[in-house]
């Protein structure tokens, strides 16, 4: 087994670990999505039926994405923050394979996680809602990863300011909002809306979920687009975050909080 | 094995030059490190001794390149460690803040199976060497507890474990007992002073307990102020200063005349006793004034009942030397190394 496939291991070891020790949260964390999407549902059906029954997928899958998504992003971003608290960030960086891929590793199996958590909500959501979905794995999977990507690389931003500049929860959270407006623009009167995290996933998800449509059945522009954003963002955001690293060290704050 | 061709064979473990850190602060800049050099030799322990803002820590963290110096060199194994990228840390490894290096929420055996992994080790390969890490510090009966529920001596020496699992030839220990009461010290020291005997490792130990720096070092570099102040090894530097401090119990007291007479002889003298005898006890700048000290004596025309050289610990010649070396110049060095 090399050394990138013995960290990436051990990286989703102590996610599930912490998850389990965390296992109030984390319930709570899962409950408290469901519901959260079961008062925009039942409220919006009481005060505007039609409006949420004709557009009921568009709900689901703008939500799942909208969930997943800002679970990945907080992750990451925070996770920084979590680490200088606990006082293990630098005991991260003292690795052969830096501070960067150790975080990089951990915001991947972050995705993984959320997916997983994601793949839950869904099916509460498909039950509550009684629609009919096609959940074609092959198709959905892929395209929610590299939905979810771009996300993971502004996350990764973030962190590298959290380096920096510690307290930076408020302009993260402020991010979460961006992200509302990115899945709910339509994509056909905003091209370039295509180029920004979440929309051009969120929009083939819907049409794979609605209509039943396979990952190969999509415009291959679509698809090539949706890789190039996804690799941009994340690569983008993994550099940022290795030179915001840098920074740090010259400022002598790394492990500080 | 990856990382053997890392530096060089016959360069010392640490070679540190003229390093200077300057950090930006709100009312200005403040100087941490102001020109340090110094060599760490492969296989030797090494403790670095001073009070707060000496610049114990960003000494280390500049070797671990953890922080960036403002000007300077530091190679580790002879290869410069800004350049050396993650290779680095296949050598190096540190406990830098007590207990606080590891996952409390996990138990010790899934950190150190983590520990593990992060060096690019599989922990399945080494299970039973990590075990061992465990036994040696009496942690057997702990590994499926969280680290949480583990005493704060117990988690310090679950750090070190973690710290270990790295298997690198060079150890850093940033104040590994701060927060220790006497006991649970000893034991970790106990546990070092093992480890040190046992593997031919390079270990680099900050301290302010003095009695931890005794135990453990061949070789002690005091700083203060950022700079070097004394680069010499333990017992000559505490032989430098046991020559110097002497007890003596006098028959009889001495008039103020002849008092002020031996306080001009000595650096520091103090007078303790009752009406029928006295016990005075002098620190001399150098060796030959105890003769200059005898002559004011024999002068004063006093009767010497008892005369002894004073054994200083560590923590004594430590205050001095700090003492003296605010601010620090040159002929403060002992030992003649800076």
């Amino acid at each position: 087994m090399n050394g990138h496939a013995i960290l990436f291991r051990a990286t989703f070891e102590k996610a599930v670990w912490l998850l389990k020790r965390y296992l109030f949260n984390t319930v709570m964390m899962v409950v408290g999505m469901y519901l959260l999407f079961a008062l925009l549902f039942f409220g919006g059906r009481m005060m505007a039926p039609t409006v949420v029954s004709d557009s009921t997928e568009a709900l689901v899958v703008g939500y799942l994405v909208w969930m997943m998504a800002v679970r990945a992003y907080q992750q990451t971003s925070s996770d920084v923050t979590r680490e200088a608290q606990w006082g293990t960030l630098e005991q991260l960086h003292l690795s052969p394979y830096g501070i960067g891929r150790v975080v990089l590793f951990t915001s991947v199996v972050n995705v993984l996680v959320t997916l997983l958590i994601g793949g839950v909500i869904l099916g509460s959501m498909v039950v509550t809602t009684r629609t009919a979905l096609a959940i074609d794995l092959v198709t959905i999977v892929p395209v929610a990863v590299l939905t979810i990507l771009p996300v993971v690389g502004v996350g990764l931003c973030f962190g590298g300011l959290a380096l920096l500049y510690k307290r930076v929860g408020q302009a993260a959270s402020l991010m979460q909002l961006g992200f509302i407006v990115f899945l709910a623009m339509p994509l056909d009167a905003h091209p370039l809306l295509r180029f920004v995290p979440l929309s051009l996933g969120t929009a083939l998800l819907e049409e794979a979920m609605a209509t039943g449509t396979r990952l190969w059945e999509f415009p291959v522009p679509d698809l090539l687009t949706l890789l190039a954003v996804a690799v941009l963002y994340l690569g983008g955001g993994y550099l940022v975050f290795k030179a915001l690293a840098t920074r740090a060290r010259k400022r002598g704050v790394l492990g500080h909080y | 094995m990856e990382g053997n061709d890392f530096g060089s064979a016959s360069a010392p473990a640490v070679r540190v030059t003229d390093l200077t850190k300057v950090y930006d602060a709100e009312d200005g800049e403040v100087t941490a490190l102001d020109g340090i050099s110094l060599e760490i030799e492969r296989g030797t322990v090494v403790g670095i001794l001073g009070p707060n803002g000496a610049g114990k820590t960003t000494l280390i963290k500049s070797i671990l390149d953890l922080v960036r110096p403002t000007d300077g060199d530091v190679a580790v194994l002879g290869a410069d460690v800004t350049a050396a990228g993650g290779e680095l840390y296949r050598h190096v490894s540190a406990m830098l803040e007590g207990a606080r290096n590891v996952y409390w929420r996990l138990s010790l055996r899934e950190n150190l199976r983590y520990f593990t992994s992060l060096q690019g080790i599989d922990p399945d390969e080494v299970a039973e060497e990590n075990l061992a890490f465990v036994e040696s510090l009496g942690l057997t009966d702990k590994l499926d507890e969280p680290v949480n529920s583990l005493s704060r001596g117990m988690k310090q020496k679950a750090t070190l474990a973690c710290t270990l699992a790295r298997r690198t030839d060079l150890v850093f220990l940033d104040e590994p007992t701060l927060g220790l009461d006497v006991e649970a010290s000893a034991a970790l020291v106990d546990t070092f002073r093992e480890m040190v005997d046992r593997d031919e490792k390079t270990v680099v130990l900050s301290s302010h307990d003095m009695d931890v720096i005794e135990d453990l070092c061949d070789r002690v570099v005091v700083l203060n102020a950022g700079r070097v102040v004394v680069d010499d090894s333990v017992s000559a530097l505490l032989d430098a200063f046991r020559t110097q401090s002497h007890r003596l119990r006098l028959a009889a007291p001495l008039d103020d005349v002849d008092r002020a007479a031996v306080a001009e002889v000595a650096e520091s003298v103090s007078w303790s006793g009752t009406s029928d005898a006295v016990e005075l006890t002098v620190t001399l700048e150098a060796p030959d004034d105890y003769y200059r000290l005898m002559r004011t004596l024999e002068s004063a025309g006093a009767t010497i009942e008892r005369a002894e050289t004073t054994t200083p610990d560590l923590e004594s010649v430590f205050l001095r030397v700090t003492d003296r070396a605010d601010p620090p110049t040159d002929e403060l060095a002992v030992g003649g190394q800076r």
